[in-house]
């Protein structure tokens, strides 16, 4: 395993690429056709997951940083802007923020970047929770359900 | 007529008198006869009755002598087989030929196949057209995940799409055109094949017949010691479909003409179940 997820991705794939040239070689009228199939399979999941691991390591740091700054940002709004009706969505934000440092990268090919969205999304209805009070909890709420639906098996 | 009407009363009294006696003897003899009646039948009833009894011992004994009998026969049976007697040999079939056998196999398979019809066939190019066609696609969108760069993901995701379209689906098998064809000549082969070979097995079962010859033990304990009177024809048939049975499908028991039944659906299974519901009926007395 290459230590650069760059190198690791394009090592992969390159091996894709000698798997497809075999697989166009036979044809699907073939008889191995079906072997090649689920080898090149194999080979597509590990570019797959070679990338993810790209997108984790470019996107690691800033989830963190937006889930920090969204904790940060939610607790100054609390205290300053207090208001019972707004804590729903600062509550929300702050556990959105919770689970994103605790796990910034996931574990499905499109987590990373769905994780970015969702913490973002909080970020942007901690911020408006001033103007908007509770009704910011709705742009979290959209967030995560973009989260849940991009990582879906 | 008296004039008197006392005494024509005492004459009428009279007249009745006697009437009265008379019936009276009538009813007496009567009562006689019917005692003697009742008498002659109930002799009759106990003859009949000894008479009975005597047949039943009678039929005790011959049944007994029948068992005696039977167990004689055995016995003889045996000393028959262990003897000089001429043995009919239904096991060792030189004149026919390993190829006979595979042709009537192949007929068989032939009979077994799934045919295609025209529009199944039809709709399976066409199945298979866009199976080939979403391959196709499905190729070069995994082409293209190999030079695509890491945060296109839009991209990524549509190219994994459309290779999973391809991963999980089969080709259907190509429909052959030669198939039915070559079907119809091994269908026609096997039923030859079949014809010559029942030909061979009916003549030498046949010599057996004629000869006196004594029969397997297999032979006898399927089809009974002969022809059933009447039935020769019929017995003779599945006779030889019994031989050609153990020949096809190797069964070399001495004992047990037709082997194990198969387990699975088929030609076999279909043969065994006929011949054993044939054979049974032979073996009725």
């Amino acid at each position: 395993m290459a230590a650069d997820p760059f190198a690791r991705l394009a090592d992969r794939q390159q091996s894709l690429r000698t798997a497809l040239r075999a697989l166009q070689a036979a044809g699907p009228g073939s008889p191995d056709f079906p072997t090649l199939i689920a080898r090149t399979n194999d080979e597509v999941e590990a570019v797959i997951n070679a990338r993810r691991d790209v997108e984790a390591a470019r996107l690691t740091t800033p989830n963190r940083a937006i889930a920090t700054a969204t904790t940060a940002a939610a607790l100054i709004i609390a205290v300053g802007w207090f208001d019972a009706w707004s804590l729903l969505s600062l509550l929300l934000a702050t556990a959105t923020a919770a689970a994103v440092l605790v796990d910034p990268a996931g574990r499905t090919p499109w987590d990373p970047r769905a994780r970015t969205a969702a913490i973002t999304a909080a970020l942007v209805a901690t911020l408006l929770t001033p103007p908007l009070n509770g009704w910011a909890t709705l742009i979290t709420a959209a967030g995560i359900a973009w989260w849940a639906w991009r990582t879906r098996t | 007529m008296n004039i008197d009407p006392l005494k024509a009363l005492e004459a009428k009294v009279e007249r009745l008198k006697k009437d009265l006696k008379t019936l009276e003897t009538r009813l007496e003899n009567s009562q006689t006869d019917a005692a003697h009646n009742q008498l002659t039948q109930s002799n009759q009833l106990k003859d009949t009755s000894r008479k009975l009894a005597k047949t039943n011992d009678r039929v005790t004994d011959l049944a007994e002598s029948v068992h005696r009998l039977e167990r004689l026969l055995v016995a003889l049976n045996r000393k028959v087989r262990a003897g000089e007697t001429r043995k009919a040999d239904f096991e060792n079939w030189p004149e026919i030929e390993k190829e006979e056998l595979a042709k009537i196999f192949h007929g068989q398979e032939a009979y077994a196949r799934r045919k295609f019809t025209p529009q199944e066939a039809k709709d399976t190019r066409k199945a298979i057209a866009e199976y080939d066609r979403k391959a196709h696609e499905a190729i070069e969108a995994a082409e293209s995940l190999t030079h695509l760069p890491p945060n296109a993901e839009s991209l990524w995701r549509k190219h994994y799409k459309q290779w999973n379209a391809i991963t999980t689906r089969v080709r259907p098998e190509v429909p052959d055109d030669d198939t039915h064809a070559r079907d119809t000549v091994a269908k026609s082969a096997g039923n030859e094949a079949i014809k010559r070979i029942r030909q061979q097995i009916r003549a030498r079962i046949e010599d057996a017949v004629a000869g006196d010859l004594l029969f397997p033990a297999w032979f006898e304990n399927v089809l009974g010691p002969a022809a059933p009177p009447g039935r020769a024809d019929d017995w003779l048939y599945t006779a030889t479909d019994v031989v050609l049975y153990r020949l096809l499908h190797d069964v070399t028991s001495p004992a047990d003409a037709l082997g194990p039944a198969p387990e699975e659906e088929g030609h076999r299974k279909t043969l065994h179940d006929r011949l054993t519901n044939e054979c049974a009926e032979y073996r009725k007395p």
